[in-house]
């Protein structure tokens, strides 16, 4: 299998806060990575240190075998990573289409004169876009709401536009930041199925959910943060029964010493 | 009565001026998120350009607007690596600061090597008058006005329509977002204070042309005046600037009738006060270009 996205040794300090300590991560093509942790664990920093928003304090990030340590979010971007964020980030004031479109601009071969002079080049672009725009907004059902300003939908369609808008990247990876929250029972099954059908069409995923359910059916893969630190790593079934994990989300076992309590 | 509508005409093509100059203002803070304080200094060095050009060169309107937008598309280049680049994270009064420094310097380096003086503007356009009934309209102020309208509709174009647009429009909602999208945001919101800045440099020569002088100093007021015009879209949104421009044009035209020539920036900054009482968020209601 070959490796889409390793991490060596990552760490990211605020100050004296070690956000995430040495983490080591592997990510396989065709993986559906989950990476869960209670709050705080540094889940959401190991993604902003992935997709290059924060600069990372030690260690290095090679995607596709290239070193992206430190290198800008547009450039990461370009080389194919595509990430949504835990606190929805759409432009509220433009339609889900050209949210959408915004996504087909780096395969743009448009130049500033092409837009100003319309030539065929522009055209076929701006075509292409549409086409495509349209393709990806029928896929995750949100035709009928093409021409609505994306800050005017419930937060449901909110995730989606924005995992749309992330598809039309046409990323090798998707990171997915907590893609369920704030989603009813019924719209993360529809959830669900939906990552488990881009991972069959040969999307590449990873994904921080709270949700257990979630994370160990559409999962193949697991990674544990608890204060930073790596803890665990397996299938589902090896993290659900690993006793780290279980101390992480529920605490220690009382220690009974001298018979009291 | 015939005074008044004259006045009126008087305002509006001054007015078509100061909207240029204030959907410049909005396109900047909207691309940088960031108040600026040395748009008057960029619409003077637009009018120090075109009157070179005119001086050396020859009396050619459009090469005179080709120039002024050159110099000032330079001059926001220099702001924005002085003023913004460097500070999208900190606190915005930062920059704020920075641009009140940026325009001094400019301001004081204008007067030294173009002299404190004030300075005829070259006529350029034939002072021929049009009668309309009991109008006078002059050449000038027809040419104010088409180019003023062919300049917006090109920008409206621009931003609506083209890839550069969408850019220019996501940054301006949520640069983090942008950025992830492939968006290479610095660039991009160098660009938008460029084409803001541009704006503003043909507004300077426009105005030098209309009241035929020009002068190192000239940015101060008319920095306020493009300030004062945009509060009216709540500093970002381009169609309420240009209408709270034509409305600060017509409202000092209208006052100076029932008053004199030395109160009129008295009407103008009583309209931004009258404004700011009313409603200080502007009267657009998107709030798209918040910084955070």
């Amino acid at each position: 299998m070959k490796v889409l996205l390793e991490a060596k040794n990552v760490s990211k300090h605020f100050g004296g806060l070690k956000a995430v300590d040495n983490v080591d991560m592997v990510i396989y093509e065709g993986d559906i990575f989950g990476i869960i942790g209670p709050n705080g664990a540094g889940k959401t920093t190991f993604f902003n240190l992935c997709s290059g928003v924060f600069p990372v304090t030690g260690g290095e990030i090679y995607f596709n075998g290239e070193n992206i340590t430190n290198l800008r979010p547009d450039i990461i971007a370009k080389k194919g990573m595509a990430r949504t964020f835990q606190n929805i980030k759409l432009f509220n004031y433009m339609s889900v289409l050209e949210n959408i479109k915004i996504g087909f601009h780096i395969h743009s071969r448009t130049r500033m004169w092409d837009a100003i002079l319309h030539t065929s080049v522009y055209k076929r672009d701006e075509k292409l876009a549409e086409e495509k725009g349209m393709e990806i907004i029928e896929r995750v059902g949100l035709k009928d709401y093409k021409d609505i300003l994306a800050g005017n939908l419930p937060y449901g369609m909110q995730r989606m536009v924005e995992i749309a808008r992330a598809l039309a990247l046409d990323p090798k990876l998707l990171l997915l930041d907590e893609p369920a929250a704030g989603m009813n029972p019924n719209e993360t099954m529809a959830l669900m199925e939906f990552i488990k059908k881009l991972n069959h069409e040969g999307y590449t995923i990873a994904v921080i959910e709270h949700d257990m359910k979630f994370v160990m059916n559409t999962c193949n893969r697991i990674m544990v943060l608890n204060f930073g630190k790596k803890i665990c790593e397996g299938d589902p079934e090896y993290v659900r029964s690993n006793k780290e994990v279980n101390e992480a989300y529920f605490g220690k076992g009382i220690v009974v010493q001298g018979g009291t309590m | 009565m015939e005074y008044l509508l004259n006045q009126i005409v008087n305002g509006i093509s001054q007015g078509a001026i100061y909207a240029l100059m204030a959907i410049g203002y909005s396109v900047v803070v909207g691309v940088t998120g960031l108040i600026t304080f040395t748009h008057g200094e960029v619409i003077m060095i637009g009018a120090f350009a075109s009157f070179y050009i005119f001086q050396y060169i020859g009396n050619n309107l459009i090469l005179g607007i080709i120039a002024s937008f050159i110099a000032s598309w330079i001059l926001g280049m220099f702001i924005y690596y002085v003023c913004y680049d460097r500070f999208f994270e900190a606190p915005s009064h930062i920059s704020l600061i920075c641009t009140i420094g940026a325009s001094m310097l400019i301001r004081n380096l204008a007067q030294i090597y173009f002299g404190p003086n004030q300075k005829p503007m070259l006529n350029i356009i034939d002072n021929k008058v049009y009668r309309i009934g009991v109008l006078q309209v002059s050449l000038m102020q027809i040419v104010i006005l088409i180019t003023v309208v062919v300049l917006a509709s090109i920008l409206a174009f621009f931003i609506n329509n083209t890839r550069w647009g969408i850019m220019l429009r996501a940054v301006s909602q949520d640069k983090k977002a942008a950025y992830l999208m492939g968006i290479n945001v610095r660039k991009t919101a160098m660009i938008g204070n460029c084409i803001g800045c541009g704006l503003a440099g043909i507004a300077g020569l426009l105005i030098s042309i209309y009241y035929q002088t020009l002068q190192a100093t000239m940015g101060g007021s008319l920095g306020m005046k493009a300030f004062s015009s945009s509060v009216l879209g709540g500093l970002t949104d381009t169609r309420y600037s240009a209408l709270g421009g034509l409305a600060i044009g017509l409202i000092e035209n209208l006052g100076i009738t029932i008053s004199t020539a030395s109160f009129r920036d008295i009407f103008a900054f009583g309209f931004l006060i009258t404004v700011l009482i009313i409603r200080p968020e502007g009267f657009a209601s998107r709030k798209g270009a918040k910084s955070q």
